[in-house]
């Protein structure tokens, strides 16, 4: 067939499979609306190039409910090996595409991996693609994926993918245009047609263009779909009748098969082939493109498409369910209106879907099931609601979960059954807290255990004690969190139930760490053995954010950066994107408590540019970027904390309050405003006293005394906190140098004597804290202190070798080619302290001769602003 | 995008030549503010040459620091500003 239009795409695609050949691996991203030509390009490409590489085709199939991982079963099929093999034993997913990367790294030979249509892949395919796409300019492979981008809303799962994928350097984006008049006119050639005319019906749309030119009908026809229709109308019944059945069947089916479940003879399907509606593509026969495929199950009335499916369904059902059929088989038994068989596949298609990690159409799965259940006995529906509960809290549906599993609820009371109900009402505890219902799951729990309590002990009662030992540490109660946690314990080792024996070691571990206590340390550790043992990946990932904010919120910053930066890394390699910002959250807190604010700034950005779900990643990132814009005087300190309020208020819950209470209470201060300092130091004291949180209710003290209000600050108040409100700044100065918070060491060293302010000075002008500077200079001003140094020297700070003014002034001295002596009278400085400057500069750039150090100034743009001092005047 | 006034002093005094040097001084400062999304509208300069008052649009303040660490920029103050144009009341 003709391409038109397409060189310069062509063209890039062709350079980016050199890239990838030469060992950078690329991802081209095709779209365009349906019809545009994106499969021909690609065919194109491959009769052009293929050659030259090894290629692998997947496909994603337009099923309302996919099959998981069906591209990666295509290319295992036609690959066979290692991957084929591990697909055929059930490999874990993990498995499965460490395998895939390492064939993509071969290399003996580039690989061309070609997979279209993934505005339909499932979630499992998209993990796939999300993974590979993350490591892969270390390949030696073009990835080729083509999608409708007008089928991807904003919530599309497709999204995420892309905007992760659009990040790399390694993407190359290909948005296909409509065709130009002039290639309208073009492919018209001879023919007696206006060329304007059919331009303006057709949009430019290359598959809307050749299909009226083959149909060699008079006119032209108003869609796509009269124009498929004119042409089956003009086909013999027994054609029509096996095109309607492969439209049923699906997008791709092998010829034996066809003839098979249609009961037609191959010439029939000869026929069909020659009406240039069905073609051969390898072995497998296909629609010449799917919007044919559309237009004939479109316009098939119900009653014959329910017909269909019932055939199409028996006929497979005789020869014989293959692997990866399930998903096909539950969708032609809705299209039959089978309830028998929807209640068969179904579930078995959701279980199938929810082990290959595709829960969305796991869910998706259960609901069509549920929609068949209404005559099933109570505990059966409650038995489906269940599952699809659990499927729904997994891809964040929370209010679907909710409302499952409280149906569950009442049907497991109908059906008589405690236990269940039980086990139902303490899972529902969990979509609650997630959705901020803190109380409503808190009451869902305390029947749970009722409930269960008045049974003998089972492995439902460990998993319910574990669920109210988590809100236990989730509202800081430490001590019933550990009394729950311990009894979650002991009965899933008596039931030897290995997960809710790492998430309970794991509520324990954080609820003693949190409250200080560090025998909590092995609990973790035996979470994380009993984690990585059973291939918990997402426990392991908990179990790190869990520590790494239990020392944050203890201000143990050293311990807490370790073990979130370890936590970090883990996340990445396994694409927990949850724990992963949640984590870069909380790094962004402590670096900015460290005093490495840029850092800070970068991490907080990151979390809050990241589209994610994750309500409490974003509170966390919002106080991080807040305080950070309130200590250096930064625009937009109030937004983002008016929204981390917002969110916080959503949870409800002290750990979220707390920390955006006080951001807030510290940017009222520097407004000047007392009176919200005290508003805000006061909104979340009383539930920071009640848990005795140590360290949040020493923050608030300490602002609400600065607000002018006679407060005592409690016994057990965070040391630092407590010395400088008892006027000990030279103690909290110290206790916070320990602690290594230079800016709230600063802060105290600003209520000490002159030469403790000029420390405090010094302190805030290198952490660019202008605000807290300025205010302390006024008050020095106005205790009539002399001398207090003028002001930043904002450069020492902002160059990356950390070059302080006068060193810099020398260097550009430097890059003028002046001699020290020369520099010496320039400056009204000795040689010798010249002499003293530059070799401090040659350390900082890490060079070794003069030369060296001002082609580095030169390169790096060190001294642009300076320039005046290496210019002659 | 928000727009920033950006004061920067320069103890020394801020030259950039009217030559080639000048040019390839202030492109490699625009590159890099546009890899983070920051553009460099324009600046005012004090008669001493010792402050000035830029003009950038940019995503968020950290953006505009880091350019400026970047580019090693000092940074006195950023303020969101919004344009207002008297003869717009005409």
């Amino acid at each position: 067939m003709l391409l038109l239009e397409r060189d310069h795409d062509l063209h890039l695609l062709t350079a980016a499979l050199d890239e990838a050949a030469a060992g950078m691996g690329r991802i081209a991203l095709i779209s365009g609306e349906a019809g545009i030509g994106k499969t021909s390009l690609i065919g194109h490409f491959i009769a052009q190039n293929g050659k030259s590489a090894r290629l692998l085709a997947g496909y994603c199939d337009s099923l309302f409910t996919p099959t998981p991982l069906v591209p990666l079963h295509d290319i295992a099929r036609s690959l066979g090996g290692r991957l084929l093999a591990q697909l055929e034993s059930d490999a874990p997913r993990a498995q499965l595409f460490a395998t895939m990367l390492d064939l993509l790294r071969d290399p003996a030979r580039p690989t061309l991996l070609v997979i279209e249509d993934i505005h339909w892949a499932d979630e499992a395919t998209l993990d796939l693609l999300k993974y590979l796409g993350r490591r892969f300019a270390q390949t030696r492979a073009l990835l080729i994926l083509s999608y409708r981008q007008d089928e991807v809303g904003a919530r599309h799962p497709l999204r995420l993918l892309l905007g992760d994928l659009a990040s790399s350097h390694a993407t190359l984006r290909l948005t296909l245009p409509r065709l130009t008049l002039a290639a309208v006119r073009n492919l018209i050639g001879e023919r007696a047609l206006d060329a304007d005319a059919l331009h303006r019906q057709t949009a430019g749309n290359p598959f809307f263009v050749t299909e009226i030119l083959s149909s060699n009908g008079g006119g032209i026809p108003s869609s796509v779909n009269d124009s498929v229709q004119a042409r089956l109308a003009r086909l013999s019944p027994a054609v029509r009748n096996v095109l309607e059945t492969a439209a049923i069947f699906g997008s791709r089916l092998r010829a034996a098969k066809l003839e098979a479940i249609c009961g037609a003879d191959a010439e029939t399907i000869d026929n069909a082939m020659r009406a240039g509606i069905l073609e051969m593509a390898g072995e497998e026969i296909i629609f010449r493109h799917e919007l044919v495929r559309d237009a004939i199950l479109a316009t098939l009335p119900p009653g014959r498409f329910r017909d269909l499916s019932r055939r199409v369904l028996t006929a497979i059902r005789a020869s014989g369910i293959e692997r990866g059929d399930l998903a096909q088989l539950a969708h032609l038994a809705e299209g039959a209106g089978d309830t028998a068989s929807v209640l068969d596949y179904g579930p078995a298609a959701a279980k199938a879907a929810a082990s290959a990690g595709a829960h969305r159409a796991a869910a998706t799965q259960y609901k069509r099931t549920l929609a068949f259940a209404g005559a099933q006995p109570a505990a059966e529906r409650a038995r489906l609601l269940d599952l699809y509960a659990e499927q729904c809290a997994i891809v964040d549906n929370l209010a679907e979960a909710i409302i499952a599993r409280r149906e569950a609820v009442a049907l497991w009371h109908e059906a008589g059954s405690s236990l269940q109900e039980g086990a139902a009402l303490s899972n529902l505890a969990w979509p609650l807290v997630r959705s901020g219902q803190n109380a409503a799951a808190e009451e869902a729990s305390q029947r749970a255990i009722a409930l269960l309590e008045a049974l003998p002990p089972t492995r439902e009662l460990a998993a319910a004690c574990r669920m109210q030992a988590h809100l236990r540490m989730l509202d800081r109660d430490t001590a019933p969190a550990v009394h729950w946690g311990k009894r979650a314990i002991e009965l899933a080792t008596r039931f030897d139930d290995k997960t809710t024996l790492a998430a309970a070691e794991l509520v324990v571990g954080a609820a003693l760490l949190v409250s200080g206590d560090d025998k909590g340390l092995p609990h973790f550790n035996r979470c994380l053995d009993l984690a990585r043992a059973g291939g918990m990946d997402d426990v392991v990932g908990l179990a790190f954010l869990n520590m790494g904010s239990s020392y944050g919120e203890r201000y143990e910053f050293d311990k807490a950066e370790a073990l979130l930066r370890e936590g970090i890394a883990y996340a990445e390699d396994c694409d927990l994107d949850h724990s992963n910002n949640y984590m870069s959250a909380w790094l962004a807190l402590i670096l900015l408590y460290q005093g490495r604010w840029s850092d800070a700034g970068n991490h907080a950005t990151a979390v809050v540019n990241c589209p994610n779900f994750s309500l409490v990643s974003q509170v966390m990132a919002l106080v991080a970027l807040g305080r950070l814009r309130a200590r250096r005087g930064d625009p937009g300190a109030a937004v983002v904390l008016d929204e981390a309020l917002d969110l916080a208020r959503q949870t409800n819950t002290l750990q979220r309050l707390a920390p955006v209470h006080a951001a807030r209470a510290e940017a009222a201060w520097f407004e000047g405003d007392k009176e919200r300092v005290a508003a805000e130091a006061t909104a979340a004291y009383e539930i920071a006293f009640n848990h005795r949180h140590p360290w949040h209710v020493g923050e608030f003290t300490f602002w609400r005394r600065r607000a002018g209000e006679d407060i005592r600050p409690p016994r057990w108040c965070a040391k630092p906190f407590a010395l400088q409100i008892d006027g000990d700044w030279q103690g909290a100065a110290a206790a916070w140098r320990d602690l290594n918070c230079p800016y709230e060491e600063a802060r105290a060293l600003a209520d000490g004597d002159t030469p403790a302010k000029l420390r405090a000075l010094e302190i805030f002008d290198r952490l660019g804290a202008a605000p807290a500077a300025q205010m302390l200079r006024q008050r020095m001003r106005d205790q009539g202190t002399r001398r207090i140094p003028r002001g930043p020297r904002a450069t020492t700070m902002r160059n990356p070798h950390g070059l302080t003014v006068r060193e810099i002034a020398i260097l550009d001295c430097l890059a003028g080619g002046l001699s020290n002596a020369l520099i010496g009278t320039r400056l009204h400085i000795s040689s010798k302290t010249v002499d003293h400057h530059v070799s401090s500069i040659l350390a900082k750039l890490q060079v070794r001769s003069r030369a060296e150090a001002a082609a580095a100034a030169l390169a790096q743009g060190l001294v642009i602003q300076n320039r005046e001092m290496a210019a002659p005047k | 995008m928000p727009r920033y006034v950006i004061e920067r002093t320069f103890p020394n005094g801020l030259e950039i030549p009217m030559d080639a040097k000048g040019a390839q001084g202030t492109l490699k400062v625009v590159g890099r503010n546009a890899e983070q999304g920051v553009t460099w509208v324009h600046s005012y300069v004090t008669q001493d040459k010792k402050k000035t008052f830029c003009v950038y649009d940019g995503p968020t303040p950290e953006a505009i620091r880091k350019v400026a660490e970047l580019n090693g920029l000092p940074v006195d103050r950023i303020t969101e500003v919004r344009v207002l144009d008297p003869y717009f009341y005409l």
